[in-house]
């Protein structure tokens, strides 16, 4: 008996010198976390967007490295920076709540900053979540947009003569603790002249509502891409009515039909939400102010259950002076000089109509998404519709919400 | 007892165990040593895998006459872009020996411009790269294209070098990789589309017709052209001889009509891009008023039936894309077109466009 006790005291002391051992060979890594002080949060997107055509093989791609306070070298050569936004390629059309979409992908290709970036991003502010904007220093910053070629390899990896064409070289202001999307641009389309647009966000200042969905609407089209030959377009029929691109000066009318399982725009709508005046939009290139929010109740549908609901959107953009009562065009008509363009918003966008439809297609506002014992439950959102030259792009902010319980 | 004796059993293993763990912790720290497979050795390098290819027979030879052979069995790395005994047989090419009847400075430079000092696989292409530019053994760029997939599904991976395509692809070396062309690629380095065209008389009254209407001069500037160059035979089919044009009066035909028809201005177009572009967008074609006219030309192509290969068509329409065609030609003769100039490319054309009485001015 004596003999096992002793030996029982034996794997004790093994076990005691196997637990030291462990800690010292774990305990050596020291951690530091990276920080960023007094930061200002910062969402890139580039709005140079094309298509890969025979007639524009010779164009140069819009395909950046952004660099943010970059040290460039005697010869102007960008040799470091202190945020590098490479691979920036132009804009997907939805812009999601959560970066976890553009995660899912093997691409380097970056339809966003800070997208795919593995960078440190802003907090929840007042209920929204600002995981798609980066931390950036506030203050004065340099900010450049070299071109790239479109390959895989880090920018500073590249040859020395391909770092030198560079798009822009601006500063921007940025101040603590302040949420700023900003646009790279074409603001003119016959002398191909490009520039930024930095634009303060408010959303998290507003005391907006968590039962209505906001909208608000920005035509950041080059100046003379509606009035311009339809050959010098890219010719799309995704694109739909957008391509050929609407005039200046635009109304919206919002219509919400009740099922977006129904895929046609003659489905029936929500009483009251057919071709409702709704906003209007200018075109605006230079100006930062944020326009106006408008807004429309989430729980419209009778069918709506407070937890649920399976409404989507449609804008109609007409000139002033014609609406969806007076709208002189045929339904599937996508070229009509730019007096009348619309988008679909359901589902996850990524689908065909069913009707004979002028439209284009985005995800649906509304966010539907498991969230706590809801499968699905439905979200009031705040967003943004910007149309720029022959596209329209969607970013969509949502509040922090439940995780699922499964 | 034997109670006892169990447990103690149990103990001991315990024990074992612990130890043991606590090495392979300590091992799992560092793997400096790590034995892996000795690489196979017997890949043959890049010049004898050209010497004991019967398909490239010709090729080795051109490269043994300007001396590349041995170079290719050092080092590297080393991508061969390696023309078949068919691709040559098809530039009149047959014999060893007729590498000896050419001037050897340039026989090296266009052998040079298939060799690149590195190794080139197709994933290390950019997915629908478009004239991505590699260096080669000679002074001038290769363009490279690659269709890899098309946006409305499907995927492709067709490869194009300076307008040849690869008829099989990453071939592995022991230093490097070969590319099998189904083309010798043909670049005229520093020489522009006006020295070119100068130098081949099989196109001597279509150099006659742009001096005489003054189209000529801008084909040695910097700007682009495609130029799709009627031979002799097409233009005298549509009426046009040498004699013929010293007697026209330049005043009553419109010249970029007559011989402007045959210039794009401000783009290189390889044949291959038709393909190309087919493939990654389902568009391979390129629609262009000409030169300060109301003429609509149609370029398009791609592997034409029934030979599929390489070739392009040309749509003459007046007044816009709506007109009804008043001319197409085609150029299907590989092994004569893309031919690759400082300022562009000048393709072959069997088939003229326009006859001097549709040329006349009204």
């Amino acid at each position: 008996m004596k003999k096992i006790k002793l030996f029982q005291m034996n794997t004790t002391f093994v076990w005691l010198v196997a637990c030291n051992f462990l800690l010292l060979t774990s305990g050596c890594v020291k951690v530091e976390y990276s920080k960023i002080k007094e930061p200002a949060y910062l969402r890139v997107f580039n709005n140079l967007n094309y298509v890969q055509t025979l007639g524009s093989k010779d164009n140069k791609v819009p395909f950046f490295c952004m660099l943010i306070n970059p040290v460039v070298d005697a010869s102007g050569m960008p040799v470091s920076a202190e945020i590098v936004g490479d691979f920036l390629d132009q804009r997907d059309a939805y812009a999601p709540p959560y970066p976890s979409h553009i995660g899912n992908s093997t691409s380097v290709n970056n339809p966003e900053y800070p997208g795919k970036e593995n960078v440190l991003v802003g907090p929840i502010l007042n209920g929204f979540d600002l995981s798609s904007w980066a931390q950036v220093p506030s203050g004065k910053v340099r900010i450049m947009f070299a071109y790239r070629p479109k390959n895989t390899v880090p920018f500073f990896q590249l040859e020395n003569h391909l770092k030198k064409d560079i798009l822009i070289d601006t500063t921007i202001n940025l101040t603590n603790q302040e949420v700023y999307t900003l646009h790279l641009l074409q603001k003119d389309f016959v002398s191909k002249k490009t520039g930024v647009l930095l634009r303060q966000e408010i959303f998290h200042k507003l005391p907006l509502s968590d039962s209505l969905a906001y909208v608000n609407f920005y035509n950041m089209s080059a100046k003379g891409y509606w009035q311009a030959d339809k050959s010098l377009k890219e010719d799309n029929f995704l694109l739909a009515s957008f391509q050929w691109g609407m005039k200046d000066d635009m109304n919206v009318y919002l219509s919400l039909y009740e099922d977006q399982n129904l895929m046609s725009k003659n489905g029936a709508t929500v009483p009251g939400y057919k071709g409702k005046y709704f906003a209007s939009v200018k075109l605006n290139t230079e100006s930062p102010a944020v326009s106006p929010y408008s807004s429309f109740p989430i729980w419209a549908s009778k069918s709506a259950n407070g937890i649920t609901t399976n409404i989507w959107q449609r804008f109609d953009f007409f000139v002033p002076g014609m609406d969806i009562t007076t709208n002189p065009f045929y339904d599937g008509s996508t070229d009509n000089g730019g007096n009348w363009v619309s988008v679909n918003c359901l589902r996850n966008g990524q689908l065909r109509m069913e009707s004979n439809d002028n439209a284009a297609i985005l995800p649906n506002l509304l966010v539907n998404i498991h969230s706590g014992l809801n499968n699905p439950a439905t979200f009031a959102t705040v967003n943004t519709i910007e149309v720029v030259n022959g596209k329209v792009y969607l970013t969509t902010v949502q509040r922090k919400y439940a995780p699922p319980i499964y | 007892m034997i109670f006892i004796e169990k447990r103690k059993y149990w103990s001991k293993t315990l024990m074992i165990l612990a130890i043991g763990m606590q090495i392979l912790l300590l091992a799992s720290c560092k793997h400096d040593d790590l034995t892996i497979a000795a690489p196979n050795e017997n890949i043959r390098p890049a010049g004898d895998f050209v010497k004991n290819n019967y398909e490239m027979r010709l090729f080795y030879a051109a490269l043994k006459k300007v001396g590349y052979a041995d170079e290719l069995n050092g080092a590297g790395p080393f991508t061969v872009l390696a023309p078949t005994d068919e691709a040559f047989n098809r530039m009149g090419v047959y014999n060893p020996s007729d590498f000896d009847k050419m001037n050897q400075d340039s026989l090296k430079k266009v052998i040079g411009y298939h060799l690149m000092p590195r190794k080139l696989r197709v994933s290390d292409i950019p997915n629908n790269g478009i004239d991505v530019r590699y260096t080669t053994l000679s002074d001038a760029d290769l363009y490279v294209s690659r269709a890899s997939s098309n946006p409305n599904g499907g995927a492709e991976n067709e490869l194009y070098f300076s307008g040849s395509e690869v008829m099989r692809q990453d071939v592995v070396l022991a230093n490097g990789t070969l590319q099998v062309l189904d083309n010798v690629m043909k670049p005229n380095f520093n020489k522009t589309v006006q020295a070119w065209l100068a130098g081949h008389p099989d196109y001597s009254v279509f150099v006659s017709g742009l001096k005489k209407f003054n189209l000529w001069d801008q084909l040695a500037g910097t700007a682009e052209f495609t130029i799709f160059a009627p031979t002799n035979e097409a233009l005298k089919n549509l009426g046009i001889t040498a004699a013929s044009l010293n007697e026209m009066d330049t005043s009553k035909y419109e010249g970029d009509l007559l011989f402007g028809v045959y210039l794009l201005y401000n783009k290189h177009f390889f044949v291959s891009d038709t393909q190309v572009f087919s493939r990654i967008n389902s568009n391979g074609s390129f629609n262009y008023y000409l030169k300060d006219s109301s003429y609509y030309m149609t370029f398009g192509g791609g592997k034409l039936y029934p030979t599929f290969k390489l070739g392009f068509g040309l749509t003459l329409r007046p007044g816009g894309p709506t007109g009804s065609p008043i001319q197409s030609a085609t150029g299907s003769i590989v092994a004569k077109n893309d031919n690759l100039c400082s300022n562009g490319l000048v393709h072959h054309l069997a088939d003229g466009m326009v006859t001097p009485e549709q040329a006349i001015k009204k």
